[in-house]
């Protein structure tokens, strides 16, 4: 039995009037009549926009390769480090940062991936969780380069042509061009002989080897364009909240965003935009929820210790973990699906048959064992 | 001369002792993973949980409930090889037919389930037992060699740990249940025509190891006196470096990749660099994965067409 979200289907006038009022929205939304409120929902869209950005630049490996990568986190902040000491040494322009940070993760990425993509996918995802952690510890105990645990305070905001960006909204648009950056590159290499390489990968690396796919280049291609989405990231977030601090890298950022993408749908650049554009809004709701959560129940009668909702609004990833395991459970492909994505995940499944006919797959034969 | 030779030697013999000890511990957790991997290929990342959860039981119980430490103990076995079944069946038992991604992905949200659900049940802040709730022979010196003291909870550790393997040894390779797992690991569609329960075997090897890691996790939370939610973490991690360079899904590659582990740790925390301490962990986990991944006593698998 198959239990899952089905998604309505809309006609495609409906979906492209959709797109077009909520691309309205989001553009007009500094001028939207907000009232107080609206620095702070602005702040909370600039954080998503921001999330997006991370999610594409993750999706690119375990979503178009395949493998799974928990340290993505350490490339962010690799790339906020870079932006936060260039700009405080040396008062580098933002618009030189942004590619230094990004030429910077993927240095890292190349160095990284170069002697461990080779291995098979639980070991990478073991080694690229280590690798975070332990520049989360460099970033931590090198005081006399990062200050270590007293953070990295003093970064100026960037300019534009002699304008310091300071209102939220200001950093709301600078986000969106970013992302419209990112989301550009990434369709593009998306349709290019790169993406199908990368997609072959994904399905069979097998196969892709014996037609001449040289996996080893294509995978530390992805990892390193991954790793440069992420510094990228950083580097933003780094000039946007004017203060790092290792506490801000650490390995659930990295499973933040893997659930992004897991929830919307892992592949799917829309997807993983998507899945951003839902979670983060809800953990800034549950958070506000929580924090006030005391006073609120104490209406309806109910008496919650200031102790128990300050425990709760620190434990509020937990439903993280439940999601991507209930994901896991009943939508393995995520909510906005890719086809092939959706075969692999249900390998037992009437699509796998229609695939591929064939009498003799090994798919079929090994299906139980092949885990 | 002579003098400054002895206080060389007795720190190196103090941190040989507290490395050994350390190690032990590490090796007990690594078996829990290594069994996992070995039967089901999976990486169960919530086992560093059932490990800090261990320590909680405990803590609970002698706390809360006044319970004497030495019955605390025996339950707090039980209660994590229940909680090592739960995880099995509620979140890794549906994904037996999935893809390896979708399992390892499922791990990594029940650790961060666990994590968080520790974290509202117990809080955030550092626990600690307190002391007239632990036998007092405990922190009474065992063997005083100069200046080098092995305390009885070192000796206690070390003996619950090499116990705990001798009768994992004896299970794997002298039971009924032990030759079912090696066949699971070997072919689980073989073994399941062979009339042998394959979904009860896994439970029962997550059940196995959730104990050691339980037990583990109540001696690190007396040794170091510190219990809190994200010590599975940390240790888990560890651990799971040492199950790799053991050589993962060897047993005793856990072990030797433990004692390796927790000796190079201590000895590098006190001759290299304290503040690198968990660093030492992640670097060796990542050599010996790029360079040897088949690790110390593993055997080498070729790649299923």
């Amino acid at each position: 039995m198959r239990v899952g979200i089905h998604i309505m289907r809309f006609g495609p006038n409906a979906i492209r009037f959709g797109l077009l009022a909520g691309a309205a929205v989001v553009l007009l939304a500094p001028v939207l009549p907000l009232g107080d409120a609206g620095p702070y929902l602005l702040r909370v869209a600039t954080l998503t926009m921001l999330y997006m950005i991370l999610a594409l630049g993750l999706n690119i490996v375990p979503g178009f390769t395949g493998l799974l990568d928990l340290g993505f986190v350490g490339f962010y902040g690799i790339g906020a480090y870079t932006a936060g000491l260039l700009t405080v040494h040396y008062g580098i322009s933002f618009w030189f940062i942004i590619p230094l940070a990004a030429l910077n993760g993927a240095l890292w990425g190349i160095l990284l991936g170069a002697p461990t993509l080779r291995l098979t996918g639980d070991y990478f995802a073991i080694v690229t969780f280590g690798f975070s952690e332990l520049v989360v510890l460099v970033i931590r105990n090198e005081i006399w380069l990062t200050r270590g645990p007293m953070g990295l305070p003093g970064i100026k905001a960037p300019s534009l042509f002699g304008h310091v960006i300071k209102e939220p909204w200001e950093y709301y648009y600078l986000v969106i061009g970013l992302l419209l950056f990112v989301l550009f590159v990434v369709r593009r290499i998306e349709d290019s002989r790169l993406g199908r390489a990368w997609f072959a990968i994904r399905e069979d690396e097998i196969a892709a080897e014996c037609v001449g796919v040289n996996i080893i280049n294509f995978k530390v291609i992805a990892f390193a364009i991954s790793a440069s989405i992420g510094a990228l990231g950083g580097a933003f977030f780094a000039r946007w909240f004017l203060f790092i601090h290792p506490d801000m890298f650490k390995f659930w950022e990295s499973i933040l965003v893997l659930c992004l993408i897991v929830f919307g749908g892992m592949g799917n650049i829309r997807g993983v935009m998507i899945g951003a554009a839902v979670l983060i809004p809800m953990t800034e709701a549950l958070r506000y929820l929580l924090e006030n959560l005391p006073p609120v129940m104490a209406k309806i009668g109910l008496a919650v210790s200031a102790e128990t909702g300050s425990k709760l609004v620190q434990a509020r990833y937990l439903l993280f973990g439940v999601i991507l395991v209930l994901m896991m459970r009943f939508r393995p492909e995520g909510l906005f699906p890719v086809a092939r994505v959706k075969a692999e995940m249900h390998p037992d499944k009437a699509i796998l048959e229609a695939e591929d006919a064939s009498l003799y797959d090994e798919r079929k034969v090994t299906d139980v064992e092949k885990v | 001369m002579f003098e400054t030779f002895l206080d060389t030697f007795s720190l190196f013999g103090q941190q040989l002792v507290n490395g050994i000890t350390l190690g032990s511990v590490y090796a007990l957790i690594a078996v829990g993973y290594t069994m996992v991997y070995g039967v089901i290929q999976l990486i169960n990342f919530a086992h560093g949980e059932v490990y800090m959860m261990g320590a909680f039981f405990s803590f609970t119980m002698v706390t809360a409930f006044g319970v004497n430490f030495w019955v605390a103990f025996p339950v707090t076995i039980v209660l994590c090889s229940i909680l090592g079944i739960l995880l099995d069946v509620v979140a890794y038992r549906p994904l037996r037919k999935a893809p390896r991604l979708a399992a390892l992905i499922t791990a990594i949200g029940m650790s961060l389930f666990l994590q968080n659900l520790a974290l509202i049940i117990w809080g955030s802040q550092i626990k600690a037992f307190p002391r007239p709730t632990l036998p007092t022979v405990f922190f009474e010196a065992a063997v005083t060699m100069g200046d080098i003291i092995i305390t009885w909870l070192q000796v206690f550790i070390l003996l619950v740990a090499t116990l705990m393997m001798a009768g994992l040894h004896t299970i794997i390779h002298h039971t009924k249940v032990g030759t079912a797992m090696r066949a699971i690991a070997q072919d689980k569609v073989t073994a399941s025509l062979m009339g042998i329960n394959v979904n009860r075997v896994i439970s029962f090897t997550f059940a196995i190891g959730s104990a050691m890691g339980g037990v583990a996790g109540i001696l690190v939370g007396i040794y170091y006196n510190a219990i809190w939610p994200t010590m599975g973490y940390i240790a888990g991690i560890k651990a799971f470096a040492a199950a790799v360079l053991g050589g993962i899904g060897s047993v005793p590659g856990a072990m030797l990749g433990g004692g390796v582990l927790g000796m190079a740790e201590v000895m590098g925390a006190g001759y290299i660099s304290s503040a690198y301490r968990d660093g030492i962990a992640y670097a060796v986990m990542i050599l010996v994965i790029i360079f040897k991944p088949s690790g110390l006593l593993g055997r080498s698998t070729l790649k299923k067409v």
